[in-house]
């Protein structure tokens, strides 16, 4: 994003960074290198909030990695990244999460093994049963929070028909159903920016029509912000708002989907001619 | 002419039964902390006989070098070997899963070596005796307690405490697993950038796993000692972490309970083998104990893959 950063905000915590007042997430000059090969070469760019943006470019542009690099799971090399007014730059990712930064994986990680309802009650935050210190001594405070996770955890089962899946393990869910499963448990993490890395690779068309709409509603009903690798064109033209292009680490184009799909560059990097969107 | 004699006076004979029961329960705790680590959490902990170690030596150091109170010396026991798990898991924990193993099984080869050699303090390989004083009282009291036809066993006072102790151990760790800390575990052991992602701090879930992983071993270590009333450091090679997996698998990863009765299992085969009797040379015979246990072992795997209460579906499902 051009426009320039506005003055800080007042009235805040410590190391508050300059960020324009609509952006939720800005990425500025991030830079990734594996030996000498830099996989993300000063990417930049901004999503503001509320908004569902889609990440695009072709295979091995960096997406993923920047996936990384912003939610702390890989340490960039240069650059900075500021999330919701602060620079969150090296951060672990845990801590990330914990302030509603929350991705899912290309490959879905759901934990196979545990019960469908175990991977969402795992999810939310607030549970002071889950530090040692504190489980006994606030074991009713626990217990408490306990029962508000599981009553919202089986509503968002609810929502994403899984719920006659609770006590399954996870493990024997179809992808498609690991990938509905994903997106509920992101939520059960009280989220305010959703990083999905291809959301609907290996999903069914039913159930990617379901995701899409769930996307459109929590930001519809929620406020909250998506950013989405996606690979899909008729997705991503059709359902975002906004286009982030990158190729070979860098940015190349970034704006609404009309002008995306008529930048020369973006064209020539990785749409083709017109008229074969793939 | 009998090839194969095997001499089934020794089994049938009760103080048999009561060395057994001891080890097994001895081990069982000192498994329990495995479970915890490699059936709850994922991380492989080679080094659970370091942790024996070093809870028996602190508490028969202190007691027989520094004069405290064996209760006292016990209690600070756990305390050191927590800080060891601690101390140890700072480091290797941040690396990937082998680097952490490899890392365990070298902090208890130097417990082990340091015990041979720090001589002044560990009596090296002559041991080191005379801390079980306060125990023996117990002991007394607890004999007293129980019938006269079973004066004779002194042991048994040390199997019904080890095995109280198991029983109200595993309860504990059984009853943590349920909690929302457990859970955080068991996402760790499935995929830990999944539980990353949903913003648990995995590597400070690893530390606490290792740490009370530690203080189980240091609970093993003191029963170990007063079992044989002597502390020596071959009673802390690598092979008994060892015989801690096996009795894991016997058992079946993740179920606590599987643990006691795969120690039970394990330290029958073990002592009931001792009494083969063959023509053959002590070290032959020796060495045909583990070819037996070892041949028992691949009849599980093979019969029984997931263990004696391991659950099937968890180990299918892990993909």
């Amino acid at each position: 994003m051009t426009e320039p950063a506005t003055s800080p905000q007042p009235g805040a915590e410590a190391p508050r960074a300059e960020q324009a007042p609509d952006a939720i997430l800005e990425v500025r000059g991030v830079v990734k290198r594996f030996g000498g090969v830099a996989a993300i070469d000063g990417a930049a760019f901004a999503v503001r909030r509320g908004s569902i943006t889609a990440l695009i470019g072709p295979n091995g542009a960096g997406k993923t990695t920047l996936f990384n690099v912003v939610t702390g799971f890989q340490r960039g090399d240069a650059g900075d990244v500021v999330y919701d007014g602060r620079s969150v730059f090296g951060r672990p990712a845990y801590a990330l999460a914990r302030r509603g930064m929350v991705r899912t994986f290309q490959i879905t990680k759901a934990l196979t093994a545990m019960p469908v309802i175990d991977n969402m009650t795992l999810a939310a935050p607030r549970q002071p049963g889950e530090r040692i210190l504190t489980l006994l001594a606030r074991a009713p405070a626990a217990r408490r929070r306990e029962r508000e996770v599981l009553v919202r955890a089986h509503e968002l089962l609810e929502t994403f028909g899984l719920r006659e899946h609770a006590d399954a393990y996870a493990g024997t869910l179809s992808g498609g159903q690991r990938k509905l499963l994903e997106l509920a448990r992101v939520l059960m993490a009280e989220p305010r920016l959703v990083l999905l890395d291809e959301p609907m690779a290996g999903v069914n068309p039913t159930l990617g029509a379901r995701l899409l709409d769930h996307m459109h509603a929590l930001r519809e009903r929620d406020g909250m912000t998506f950013l989405f690798i996606e690979h899909d064109m008729d997705v991503v033209m059709g359902h975002s708002d906004r286009i982030v292009v990158m190729a070979e680490g860098k940015v190349i184009a970034e704006g609404d989907p009309a002008a995306v799909r008529a930048d020369q560059r973006v064209i020539d990097a990785y749409l083709g001619s017109p008229g074969g969107t793939r | 002419m009998t090839v194969l004699a095997v001499s089934f006076d020794a089994l049938t004979a009760a103080d048999f039964w009561i060395g057994v029961g001891v080890l097994a329960g001895v081990y069982a705790i000192f498994t329990l902390g495995l479970q915890l680590n490699v059936g709850f959490t994922g991380i492989f902990n080679f080094g659970q006989a370091g942790f024996m170690a070093i809870g028996a030596y602190t508490m028969g150091i202190l007691v027989v070098r520094a004069g405290w109170s064996m209760w006292a010396a016990m209690a600070a026991s756990i305390v050191v070997a927590m800080t060891a798990g601690v101390l140890i898991g700072l480091p290797s924990l941040r690396l990937r899963a082998d680097y952490f193993a490899i890392a365990t099984i070298a902090f208890a080869e130097i417990v082990r070596y340091v015990a041979v050699n720090a001589r002044g303090l560990t009596g090296g390989s002559q041991g080191l005796l005379g801390f079980d004083d306060a125990w023996l009282d117990v002991s007394d009291t607890i004999l007293g307690w129980l019938p006269a036809s079973v004066q004779d066993q002194f042991l048994l006072p040390l199997l019904i405490v080890v095995w109280l102790t198991v029983a109200v151990l595993t309860g504990l760790m059984m009853l943590l697993q349920r909690t929302p800390w457990g859970r955080v575990l068991r996402a760790i052991r499935e995929d830990e950038d999944a539980a990353r992602a949903l913003g648990k701090n995995v590597y400070a879930y690893k530390l606490q796993s290792i740490a009370i992983a530690a203080a189980l071993g240091a609970i093993a270590g003191w029963f170990l000692a007063l079992n044989l009333a002597f502390i020596e450091p071959s009673s802390f090679e690598p092979l008994f972490t060892f015989i801690g997996f096996t009795i894991l698998v016997l058992g079946g990863l993740a179920s606590y309970l599987g643990v006691a009765i795969g120690a039970l299992i394990m330290w029958t085969l073990l002592e009931a083998t001792r009494f083969i009797d063959l023509p053959l040379a002590a070290e032959k015979v020796a060495a045909l104990r583990f070819v037996i246990v070892g041949l028992a072992l691949i009849l599980l795997v093979a019969l029984r893959p997931q263990g004696i209460l391991g659950k099937r579906q968890e180990m299918v499902l892990h993909d």
